[in-house]
């Protein structure tokens, strides 16, 4: 089997006395999207940097493509696509004289740079807007030009910072469609989300991180599945029927949970899965149904359940 | 997770889909992904009027329709063992960055504009406020205040660019480009390079606009072509060298505004506190002191040796000493600062 693309071992970084990151163990492969959950101020962003070489860290080691990020830094940047958080695009330059500058500093000629410039401005999707300034770009498409600026080395390991924060649905969509592509290509894709949704689509494996610490790490099913619960929240017309519901749910072996200042019922989807029970012991009640929605689990309740079952803000509540 | 795969796999096979790329090549005509293109004639169906499910079914295809269009998109992205080039040598990363900078700077008509302007409405306004100084006996040997006035304005530009260099440095690092410099297989160090090299060209071009400004109409009248040219390269050179020290500051404290303020500080007692505006001997006692401890002092008595043609002191080779210093202490602080990681 290949070496693991990612290698971190054990890695810890404090500022001062906060500590960012505790304790992290990862191994990515080839190919691979690795989706890291967390809320602000989980680590994510510390991570990536340290990977990325922009960090050091305290403890521990890191390597990335083999190559220790800390004593061969050259080596690792050298294999590596970088997206920050923050979109990093030159404003007052064009979309293409933005990828040209970057592939000169890579090392590439004059031809070579715009040649490999044209190529990404047509795979992003570019081309209209290649003579414009970047500034005067939609939110979209300064990350797609941001995108294409960390793929001009054509790197091995690609590093995604919440790169789809702020986006609207489509461009979102364009980057979740890149990001599977590359990844079906071969590059090993580190991706940082907020949204379980994302991680979900994308990602192989999930590492989900709250303060600092590694909570859990699986398949995006097994995450939802060990700790998502799916709802079903009903609306009623009044909280006298909300009291009604609630009785009718129960006599149909659910177990809701009422709140008669918002009108709604919540009910957890059982095991087996039948959302239609919801609506059958309501329509046998003869209670009329104004809204009725389906909750998907959502990273909240991920970090609840975590939270829970063990974890608290300072780390680890008790040793496993 | 393994259907995902299929599914993406399948848009990849071209023959397969050959013919449903057509449709929805067709399609796309009519409902371009983005950006919405207002001169196609065809009546273009609003996506609010359709039914829940069909807007589904249309957001489908048009993510269909993207990969397929973007089919090559493989063999520009796929990683590669061999880049086609090697990595950069420290010269050309200079070189591209300053290019770069140069470009930004001059490519912006009103930047340049407004830029060219400051210097002359402040020389403007100098000379006219200050007209009285002229009559002092000391200033008098020099005929008009403007010949006195014009080798210290030669300096203070040095020093508002220089000024420029921290603030533009940190701008830069605001916007996050320098951040996305620091992932690369790139010489930090020629982001710094690049930035005070590129201010000094900025210079030089302000100099030579205010130098010929002040000739055709404040009546500066310097000692000839060779003297006002050492004088405006002299002015250059301090303007780079002083230029390290604020990128120190910049890269020592983080954030604009300090910057700004901590600049003003450095700046204006420098250039007040001096022989810029008034002759020494006309200054309070206690500034005369500082005044004479002043690095500035120097460098505007070699302004105005080497620009109206006096007998040259020991003022230049000490003006030189100093900017020299400025440049080692502020070039090793930045380097120091400015390291990749953090």
């Amino acid at each position: 089997m290949e070496r693991p693309r990612i290698e971190v071992l054990d890695l810890g970084k404090s500022y001062g006395q906060v500590n960012a990151l505790a304790n992290v163990t990862l191994r990515v492969g080839a190919g691979t999207v690795l989706g890291v959950l967390g809320h602000n101020g989980a680590g994510k962003t510390t991570l990536v940097d340290i990977l990325a070489t922009r960090g050091r860290p305290t403890t521990g080691s890191a390597k990335v493509c083999g190559w220790d990020v800390v004593k061969h830094g050259d080596k690792v940047r050298e294999r590596i696509g970088m997206t920050s958080q923050f979109v990093a695009v030159d404003d007052g330059m064009t979309g293409r004289d933005n990828l040209i500058l970057l592939a000169r500093l890579l090392g590439a000629n004059a031809r070579q740079a715009k040649a490999r410039a044209e190529e990404l401005l047509e795979a992003f999707d570019l081309v209209d807007a290649a003579n414009r300034k970047s500034s005067t770009y939609s939110g979209g498409m300064r990350r797609r030009l941001d995108l294409a600026a960390s793929l001009i080395s054509r790197p091995d390991v690609l590093f995604l910072d919440e790169p789809t924060t702020g986006l609207d649905p489509a461009s979102r969509t364009d980057v979740w469609g890149f990001v599977e592509r590359l990844a079906a290509d071969g590059t090993t894709v580190f991706l940082t989300t907020q949204y379980l949704e994302e991680a979900d689509r994308l990602a192989h494996q999930v590492v989900v991180l709250a303060a600092g610490y590694v909570v859990a790490s699986g398949t995006p099913d097994q995450l939802k599945a060990g700790i998502g619960k799916r709802h079903v929240m009903v609306t009623l017309a009044s909280s006298h029927a909300t009291f009604h519901a609630a009785a009718a749910l129960t006599r149909h072996r659910l177990s809701p949970v009422a709140d008669a200042k918002l009108c709604t019922v919540m009910v957890p989807i059982p095991e087996a899965g039948d959302i239609a029970a919801v609506v059958r012991a309501l329509d046998s009640a003869r209670i009329p149904i104004q809204d009725l929605k389906i909750s998907e689990p959502s990273l909240n309740d991920v970090y609840m359940a975590l939270h829970r079952s063990g974890w608290n803000s300072d780390g680890w509540r008790s040793a496993s | 997770m393994e259907q995902r795969r299929v599914a993406v796999g399948l848009m990849t096979q071209h023959s397969a889909a050959a013919d449903r790329r057509a449709d929805t090549a067709r399609q796309l005509q009519r409902r371009p992904l983005r950006p919405a293109q207002p001169q196609r004639p065809e009546p273009v169906p609003e996506p609010e009027q359709q039914p829940p499910h069909r807007q589904r079914h249309a957001m489908q295809e048009e993510t269909q329709a993207f990969y397929l269009r973007h089919e090559d998109v493989t063999q520009v992205l796929r990683p590669i063992r061999e880049r086609p080039w090697s990595s950069s040598g420290f010269g050309s990363q200079v070189w591209v960055l300053t290019v770069r900078s140069l470009r930004t700077v001059f490519g912006d008509f009103k930047l340049v504009f407004f830029g060219l302007l400051q210097p002359v409405v402040l020389l403007l306004l100098f000379s006219q406020v200050f007209k009285g100084v002229g009559s002092l006996p000391s200033v008098s040997v020099y005929r008009t205040y403007v010949n006195y006035l014009m080798p210290a304005t030669l300096v203070n530009i040095a020093m508002t660019t220089a000024m420029s260099s921290g603030v533009g440095l940190l701008a830069e690092i605001y916007t996050g480009f320098i951040g996305r410099l620091r992932a690369m297989p790139i010489n930090m160090l020629s982001v710094l390079v690049a930035r005070t090299l590129s201010d000094a060209v900025r210079l030089a071009v302000q100099l030579v606009v205010i130098v010929v400004a002040a000739v055709l109409f404040l009546d500066f009248r310097p000692a000839g072509v060779l003297g006002i040219t050492a004088a405006t390269a002299l002015s250059v050179v301090a303007g780079w060298g002083l230029g390290w020290l604020f990128v120190a500051i910049a890269t020592w404290q983080n954030k604009p505004e300090t910057m700004q303020a901590v600049s003003f500080i450095v700046m204006f007692p420098l250039m007040f506190a001096s022989n810029a505006y008034m002759p020494v001997q006309a200054l309070p006692g206690w500034l005369q002191l500082v005044a004479k401890g002043n690095p500035l002092t120097y460098v505007i008595s070699a302004e105005r040796e080497l620009s109206l043609g006096l007998p040259i002191d020991s003022a230049l080779p000490i003006a030189l000493a100093l900017v020299a210093a400025a440049a080692l202490i502020g070039g090793f602080a930045s380097a120091r600062n400015f390291r990749r990681t953090r």
